[in-house]
């Protein structure tokens, strides 16, 4: 059964003028197998690629050069009617001069479906999306969460294979927005259809995703669940985009000193000097006398030693910031400030020295030339 | 002086002037209304008459009725007034070509507008701002051309030439640059996703123009069809030039068929005038309410 399933082969998309020159390469040439029933999310910053590849599934934008299948079936030449995909856009795009039936009913009446057929189609989904009793009412007579959930309810009633999501939270307010994560999630939980999800929000797609696809520039930085793009980023680009607060990425260099290693940052005052041992110490070995990234994210650096190798080490407070249970404490280094998410309800100032211990067995080393990781 | 007293000055001064203005634009209006009125063939000078200078016989003679006319002060000799060609015939003639030019100019203008708001293809920039400094040449200025290129087809096709309804709507057919841009302005303006949506429940090019974007862009048809048909039911230049005999002429190139060069019959001229603001006024009544702001609200979100 795969009939949900896509393969995305050596996409290439080149923008071209009225007169046929090409002008921008959006998606520069990527590959990507997405299981029947998964929930796959496209992430990344404006412009690298992310909706011109959601587009391209769906058959808005013509594909310069590579293939796309659906069900194992290639879908290049096929109009987005053929392709057995549902889209819900980001401004909803619901058709205002027509009731929330009409709305919901539309693609059923082109196809010439039976009046009976429509209404109990449309009756169905819009019970489950709680919107039964606004029928008759138009578009602009809706709020915002409503007038998604007629674009959510509009694709059901097409039956796809896919669902393809663009941005759908964006124009929602916070409290909206997290309402309507949990509705897409119970969705695709009850229908079990493929979903392909295109967000900037890395929490959106941390917390929706079974899996997640990171772009940047048209091309994908790296593939994989939450968890692993969490713990195990390929690249200094994916270290810094997934989390919040960031990873720590401190530029700095690999010294043998003493008979041990050394990460010492490149900063003319408060450089950090951090003996490294464990896991670390085969990785950076290589890496001697060469430039390196340092990465360790906020919650590796706490005020007591942690499971593992851990190294202590004491900074200046800069700014911190109490949430209650816990404090994002920013300290100053050489190249920029680490933020450490420190337990507990102390309170630091600006001035203090804190002494705190990283986990190195949680550290991630980039190579600055190649900004992949070194393992 | 307390501030409420500044107040009411200011207030008073405020409906002073703007009740000034007004009965500064429409004394021109009035006054045509009153030349229509008045016995003889004033030129429009007065906005009051008194009793005895009111006549009806101007809007007679221009609804057709036959009145009597005195010839001979001294005898009392009658004769009946009556028109050669009705001018209610001209009349009809102007509401046809309006009508049927201003309703062409729609379908043309709306589908070329779709086409370059909406469709890629060579020459598209280029072709739209030839269009833009086209419409910046007055129609006017191809009347010879307009009457060599009718001369030419009425040889091959007698309905489609000079002198012909027919012939004269194709050349108004020509007027179309501007409307074009208003159109596509209007469709730019329309989001590209509820098309695209549209698309992806299955319509076809056509469908989505037709059931989708035609209807949400009511408000701007409504604007061209007004505008085209006030500027067709008050064309002078060409409409002169093409229709030469009297019963094919419109309302404008018939009322100044009154104004001879010995006697202008400025009488029947105002009332001409009037009768001509009829189907302007009442076409603005009937599209009122397609001219509609914010259509495409609760489409998408801004």
């Amino acid at each position: 059964m795969s009939e949900g399933s896509v393969q995305i082969k050596d996409l290439v998309k080149t923008y071209t003028d009225d007169r046929g020159r090409p002008t921008f390469t959006a998606v520069k040439k990527i590959n990507l197998n997405i299981d029947n029933g998964e929930f796959m999310v496209l992430v990344g910053p404006s412009g690298c690629g992310k909706t011109t590849t959601l587009r391209m599934v769906a058959g808005l934008e013509k594909i310069s050069s590579g293939t796309i299948s659906i069900g194992e079936r290639v879908v290049n030449d096929l109009e987005p009617k053929d392709r057995g995909i549902a889209m819900v856009f980001q401004n909803y795009a619901l058709y205002p001069h027509m009731s929330i039936f009409n709305n919901m009913a539309f693609g059923l009446q082109l196809a010439k479906k039976k009046k009976d057929f429509i209404q109990e189609t449309v009756s169905k989904t819009s019970r489950a999306l709680g919107l039964d009793s606004m029928l008759e009412r138009k578009p602009q007579a809706l709020s915002g969460g409503q007038r998604q959930r007629v674009a959510l309810g509009r694709a059901i009633v097409r039956n796809p294979q896919v669902f393809l999501f663009d941005e759908p939270l964006s124009n929602l307010d916070a409290k909206m927005r997290v309402q309507m994560r949990s509705e897409i999630s119970r969705l695709h939980t009850q229908l079990g259809n493929t979903m392909i999800y295109v967000t900037h929000d890395q929490v959106e797609a941390m917390t929706m995703g079974d899996r997640i696809c990171v772009m940047k520039d048209g091309l994908i930085m790296q593939v994989a669940d939450p968890l692993t793009l969490y713990r195990k980023p390929e690249n200094l680009f994916v270290a810094g985009f997934i989390g919040s607060p960031p990873m720590n990425l401190l530029k700095g260099k690999i010294q043998k000193r003493d008979g041990g290693l050394f990460f010492v940052e490149s900063a003319e005052k408060d450089a950090l000097n951090l003996p490294l041992q464990g896991r670390l110490e085969p990785l950076a070995a290589k890496y001697v006398d060469k430039d390196v990234v340092f990465g360790i994210r906020p919650e590796h650096i706490s005020n007591e030693p942690q499971e593992g190798s851990n190294t202590p080490v004491t900074m200046t407070v800069d700014i911190s910031e109490p949430m209650g249970s816990e404090s994002l404490v920013y300290m100053k280094a050489g190249t920029g400030n680490v933020i450490a998410r420190i337990h507990g309800e102390n309170l630091y100032h600006q001035g203090d020295k804190v002494t705190v211990q990283l986990n190195l067995d949680k550290v991630s080393l980039f190579d600055p030339q190649t900004e992949n990781v070194i393992r | 002086m307390t501030p409420k007293d500044k107040l009411l000055i200011r207030k008073i001064c405020a409906h002073a002037f703007l009740i000034g203005f007004i009965a500064l634009v429409l004394a021109p209006f009035v006054m045509v209304v009153t030349a229509s009125l008045r016995k003889g063939n004033f030129a429009p000078s007065r906005v009051f008459l008194s009793p005895n200078e009111y006549s009806l016989e101007h809007w007679k003679f221009v609804l057709g009725v036959p009145y009597e006319e005195v010839v001979n002060a001294a005898t009392g000799e009658k004769r009946v007034i009556r028109a050669g060609t009705p001018p209610l015939l001209w009349f009809w003639n102007s509401i046809k070509v309006s009508l049927i030019a201003s309703t062409g100019i729609i379908l043309l203008s709306g589908t070329a507008a779709y086409a370059f708001s909406r469709l890629k293809f060579r020459f598209r920039k280029p072709t739209l701002v030839g269009l833009l400094i086209l419409q910046m040449f007055p129609l006017l200025l191809a009347l010879v051309a307009f009457y060599v290129i009718l001369d030419f087809t009425g040889q091959y096709l007698k309905w489609l030439g000079l002198n012909t309804h027919p012939g004269l709507i194709m050349v108004y057919l020509g007027g179309i640059s501007s409307y074009i841009w208003m159109i596509k302005g209007y469709f730019d303006t329309i989001p590209l996703s509820m098309e695209e949506s549209a698309r992806i429940d299955g319509a076809s090019r056509f469908q989505t123009f037709l059931r989708i974007l035609l209807p949400m862009s009511l408000p701007i048809f409504a604007v061209v069809f007004i505008l085209s048909f006030i500027g067709y039911m008050s064309e002078y230049p060409v409409a002169s030039v093409v229709l030469q005999t009297s019963d094919n002429w419109t309302l404008a190139v018939g009322a100044n068929s009154f104004l001879y060069e010995q006697e202008k019959l400025w009488g029947r001229f105002a009332a001409l005038a009037v009768l001509s603001g009829v189907p302007i006024t009442v076409m603005f009544l009937l599209c009122q309410r397609f001219v509609i702001g914010g259509l495409t609200s609760g489409g998408v979100k801004e």
